[in-house]
């Protein structure tokens, strides 16, 4: 993992306010997201960042896991 | 130069090195928990009530709720766990023990009474078989009245405090007998200094109740000055809201570095941070009253101007936390711009609890700043943004940093493990997570007009107009943070009554805090001249009261034109509210 399991819980808790606030801040660009919308794209950035922090730093996820067995 | 500061008995807890003063500081945080236990589920209440989620109160008890609500929390919870770090600083800081433990006991004991009193006149208002009643709010002015009892109690509260102030001094002053060419320990001198504003503003409130609340409430005098009384009440209450937080600032200051694994970084800045906050906390009060006919513009342009100096000593926290915190990660191997950040100990509860604190204090100031703006205060007064922005103050830099320091504390005067770093991890982020939904929800209301302090904010007739979303959803977002935080708060309790149970552990951390980068001996001597900066902080009050209290006790007289005030909880006279209704809708 490129970050502790603690530091992942945390970076996802910040993320939260980011989310709720990035709606806010589209509605000024006229894009108005509904709530479920909202949940999809909180749902997606989280993902993202699971997937970032548990892929290998080298990208090599095949070598690192025949390694790592 | 670098200086390690660290207690002499460094290889053993609070409570071997300070058996008698452990049990006092454990007794002030377990009454800072019930208070917490009871105040945080009537926020539920509240919000489930206000956001039509579940309603099993009468509207009219509302603020039975909200007053419990906010004396408990904001007065109790805070203050008792303030009196408990500021014991142990003190005594850690100076190594040495408080002059006479049976006087600490006392202001304790007077502090515990003082909050029965308060709380069993609030409870009088949904207890019949309570003839008393207190639906007055955190704010208790006039032209609300409580029962006598009431102010009794909030008297013998705040006189324990002071006792408490006077405890920590007799303690500093002993030890400075004993060493006369020391510089003052960073943790006794954070300690101190808010002792002293702490003795400035609540002069006040000690005036307003003594001279006018209490003596109205007993029949005394037949009416009071009601804008006098919420003067003398905001002199206090805005210094109130930094009483709570410098114990918040003592941990970021001298916890958030040790547990990152460095050194706070100034120790001169600090202490001239704590200075600033002496001199600077009181004479703003009058920014909580921009609204208030009956004080002039001038008088409310400098209290702003005042307020917004407060920013300095605030952002030089941030700065001075932060670099501490960088220094820590570096130390454990972090590199880059941004990659230290990854260095740093999230998995301990301790250390992310006030780091997440600090962060929402971050967006609590930028909504405190718009608050403390003359102009555009006006957009959001009295509106649910107000409620959202100190649900980030004292909700979250305050609550969070105090629930966070526990999980150290607790083991610490105890003697026993935590019970559970896990539950106490996902404690923390469950309250942050609370939080952003309820705040955020509460500041967007706030902006489209909804009103606070009210059982029933959606009026007939008439359509909030939310930028974003609808009324609906913030409701929702509110009732959802509400419910996660009281989630937030039984995993903190259940974890705290666990740890009680443990077994006794000989495996607990030392009683040990930060050391500094830049030690005291980088800082003028001047600035440990305390005698010095409350004089200058007792002239920026005069300098800032005086003008507008001889103003209003001018226009309104000292006793008022005859306000004979309202018990809200007692009775409602039906012709009243029609009388009312008749002069909004002729």
């Amino acid at each position: 993992m490129r970050i502790s399991k603690g530091a992942l819980l945390v970076v996802i808790a910040v993320l939260i306010p980011f989310v709720v606030e990035f709606r806010t801040a589209l509605s000024w660009f006229g894009i108005e997201l509904s709530v479920l919308e909202s949940l999809v794209l909180g749902g997606a950035a989280i993902l993202a960042v699971v997937l970032w922090a548990v892929w290998p730093p080298n990208g090599n996820a095949e070598a690192e896991l025949s390694g790592s067995r | 130069m670098e200086v390690t500061r660290m207690s002499s008995t460094a290889s053993r807890t609070y409570l071997d090195q300070f058996p008698a003063e452990a049990k006092v500081i454990k007794a002030a945080f377990w009454s800072s928990f019930m208070a917490l236990a009871i105040g945080g589920l009537l926020g539920l209440v509240q919000a489930l009530h206000r956001t039509d989620v579940l309603r099993f109160i009468d509207s009219a008890d509302y603020y039975t709720v909200l007053t419990a609500h906010g004396i408990l929390l904001a007065i109790t919870f805070t203050i008792f766990f303030l009196v408990g770090i500021f014991t142990w600083a003190v005594t850690t800081s100076l190594d040495r023990g408080v002059v006479d433990i049976r006087f600490t006991w006392a202001w304790y004991i007077m502090m515990v009474v003082g909050t029965i009193l308060v709380g069993v006149s609030i409870l009088g208002g949904v207890v019949d078989a309570i003839p008393m009643y207190a639906d007055v709010l955190f704010t208790f002015y006039a032209p609300l009245q409580a029962h006598p009892a009431f102010y009794v109690g909030l008297v013998l509260f705040v006189v324990g405090s002071w006792l408490a102030g006077a405890d920590w001094f007799r303690t500093w002053w002993a030890w400075r007998k004993e060493n006369p060419d020391e510089r003052i320990p960073l943790p006794t001198f954070m300690a101190l200094t808010t002792t002293l504003f702490w003795y400035l503003c609540t002069l006040g409130v000690a005036l307003s109740i003594l001279v006018f609340l209490l003596p109205w409430s007993l029949g005394i005098v037949d009416s009071v000055n009601p804008l006098l009384t919420r003067t003398l009440f905001w002199y206090f209450g805005h210094a109130v809201v930094y009483f709570w937080l410098m114990p918040a600032y003592m941990m970021w200051y001298i916890m958030l570095p040790k547990l990152s694994g460095g050194k706070l970084f100034s120790d001169p800045l600090a202490r001239v941070v704590f200075v600033l906050f002496l001199l600077l906390s009181t004479p703003v009060g009058i920014h909580h009253q921009y609204l208030d006919p009956g004080i002039a513009e001038g008088y409310k342009f400098i209290a702003m101007t005042n307020t917004m100096f407060l920013l300095l000593p605030s952002l030089l926290t941030a700065f001075t936390v932060v670099a501490s915190m960088e220094h820590g990660a570096r130390q454990r191997g972090g590199t880059g711009y941004l990659g230290w950040l990854k260095a740093l100990p999230w998995r301990d509860p301790v250390f992310t609890g006030m780091a997440l604190a600090g962060l929402m204090f971050a967006a609590a100031g930028f909504s405190g700043m718009i608050n403390a703006g003359m102009n555009i205060n006006y957009l959001v007064h009295n509106s649910w943004w107000v409620v959202g922005h100190f649900h980030l103050t004292v909700g979250t830099a305050v609550a969070l940093t105090f629930m966070a320091a526990a999980y150290w504390f607790i083991p610490q005067v105890t003697g026993k493990e935590l019970w559970s770093r896990q539950l106490a991890l996902g404690q923390v982020l469950v309250w942050f997570v609370g939080m952003t939904f309820m705040s955020n929800a509460m500041h967007r209301a706030g902006l489209f007009g909804m009103p606070r302090r009210t059982a029933e904010p959606q009026y007939q007739g008439f359509n909030f107009d939310p930028a974003v979303g609808t009324v609906g959803e913030i409701n929702a977002q509110v009732a959802l943070g509400a419910v996660l935080l009281t989630v937030a708060l039984a995993m903190f309790l259940l974890n705290m009554v666990l740890t009680s149970f443990n077994d006794d552990s000989d495996s607990l951390p030392a009683n040990t805090y930060a050391g500094t980068l830049s030690g005291p001996e980088d800082s003028p001597a001047v600035l440990d001249n305390l005698k010095l900066w409350t004089a200058i902080a007792v002239v920026l009050v005069i300098v800032g009261y005086t003008l507008p209290l001889a103003s209003i006790v001018e226009s309104g007289g000292l006793f008022g034109p005859d306000i004979g005030g309202f018990q809200l909880a007692i009775e409602t006279d039906p012709a009243l509210v029609l009388e009312s209704v008749r002069e909004v809708m002729p």
